[in-house]
């Protein structure tokens, strides 16, 4: 027996929760509701694209009140990390050594790329309210308080965000792929069960998973999603009393 | 200067070709500077539509749309309508160098770039005098016929900036 098997035999699968449910819904809504609303826009559906967009303001709204609020690795908090400890944590990856937590929730080049991806939707929604098409019949709900010219300014903007919005989904797919062909951890399983498998070698005891994927609690669930729909409705109509 | 340059060098031939030539290069940038005003005051003319229409479609968006509004805007689209095709007069395409959403198509196509411009004049006209008779829905509906008109001109002919 050699000592990678006897290594082999003292280690145990362990599964844990990384993800909470609400986390992964919206996870996927962004996915479906981006794709509805590029179709959409290049389908001549302006009024379902505008529905869409206020939507996805909505589902936005709610991650970024679960990030104070949700679970363990949902919050900001837990994953939004100082310069220091990216840099750390990009030389260890280049090296290809482990990384510095125990892989669980986002790590801290992930948790940058998230704040990018949900500071770009934000402006490019927030944005798109205002904007105004070429020929001034369809516009966002917000155009009524801007001139032809400055909706014409927010549609420039509208697509130029977009672009960046795409560049960062393409870096985000990118990432994966490496996780998934160098390093060979998947992170789309858990990304849609919730759950991951890690493999503790005993007596190594690096990994504690109790408590690190602990749920929001469902008072702060529903008054999260209570208020982010709310704002969203309230925007689909032009925040009109 | 260079005329003098020319004929101390080249004798009486080479002055009038020097002078020709600067004659031509004077030409061709008053021509490049016409070229921009003539772009400028398309783009300012397809602005003023942009706006009217503007004002129209939110009237008709909001629950208590305001009909004078809506009369006065279509009134200005009407009246700015039948002068598009003399807003592209030739040599203001993008092969002037001038920075223009005009396709070259308008130019080479232009039995269909009159026909679609008729159709969205007669369009605006159509409006105009339904928005005169105040029925909403009867606004609404052409108002849509209208902006059919302006989406597949620009199909064809505008290129897309934003």
């Amino acid at each position: 027996m050699t000592d990678e098997d006897a290594a082999r035999r003292r280690s145990r699968n362990l599964v844990v929760r990384v993800w909470d449910a609400p986390t992964r819904w919206v996870h996927v809504l962004i996915i479906v509701l981006i794709g509805l609303a590029w179709w959409t826009e290049s389908h001549d559906q302006m009024d379902w694209h505008i529905r869409i967009g206020c939507a996805l303001l909505g589902v936005v709204l709610f991650r970024l009140a679960w990030g104070v609020f949700g679970g363990a690795t949902a919050r900001f908090a837990s994953f939004v990390r100082g310069p220091k400890t990216v840099v750390r944590y990009a030389g260890n990856l280049l090296r290809g050594g482990g990384s510095d937590d125990a892989g669980i929730g986002h790590n801290p080049m992930g948790g940058w790329s998230v704040m990018a991806l949900l500071g770009v939707m934000v402006v490019e929604i927030g944005v798109g309210l205002f904007c105004v098409d070429v020929d001034g019949l369809e516009s966002g709900p917000l155009a009524d308080r801007v001139s032809f010219q400055a909706g014409r300014t927010a549609a420039h903007w509208h697509t130029v965000l977009f672009d960046i919005l795409l560049a960062l989904i393409a870096l985000h797919l990118c990432a994966i792929a490496f996780y998934a062909i160098v390093r060979r951890d998947n992170l789309i399983g858990p990304t849609v069960t919730g759950r991951k498998r890690l493999t503790v070698t005993a007596g190594e005891g690096a990994v504690e998973p109790v408590g690190l994927a602990r749920s929001g609690s469902a008072i702060r669930l529903i008054t999260s999603a209570a208020v982010a729909a709310g704002i969203a409705v309230w925007a689909a109509y032009g925040f009109k009393l | 200067m260079a005329g003098i340059a020319g004929a101390i060098r080249g004798g009486w031939r080479g002055a009038i070709a020097a002078t020709a030539v600067l004659a031509l290069a004077a030409a061709a940038s008053a021509a490049a500077a016409d070229v921009a005003s003539v772009v400028q005051a398309r783009q300012a003319h397809f602005k003023e539509i942009g706006k009217a229409a503007k004002a129209m479609s939110e009237q008709l968006k909001s629950p208590m749309p305001a009909v004078p509004v809506i009369q006065a805007a279509v009134k200005q689209i009407d009246a700015l309508a039948p002068q598009l095709p003399s807003w592209f007069p030739a040599g203001s395409g993008p092969l002037s160098g001038v920075k223009t959403g005009a396709k070259v198509e308008i130019w080479n196509k232009s039995d269909e770039f009159k026909h679609d411009a008729a159709a969205f004049a007669d369009a605006a006209h159509k409006l105009d005098v339904i928005a005169a008779g105040g029925d909403l829905a009867a606004i609404r509906a052409q108002a849509q016929a209208m902006g059919q008109t302006c989406k597949s001109c620009h199909e064809t002919f505008r290129q897309r900036d934003d």
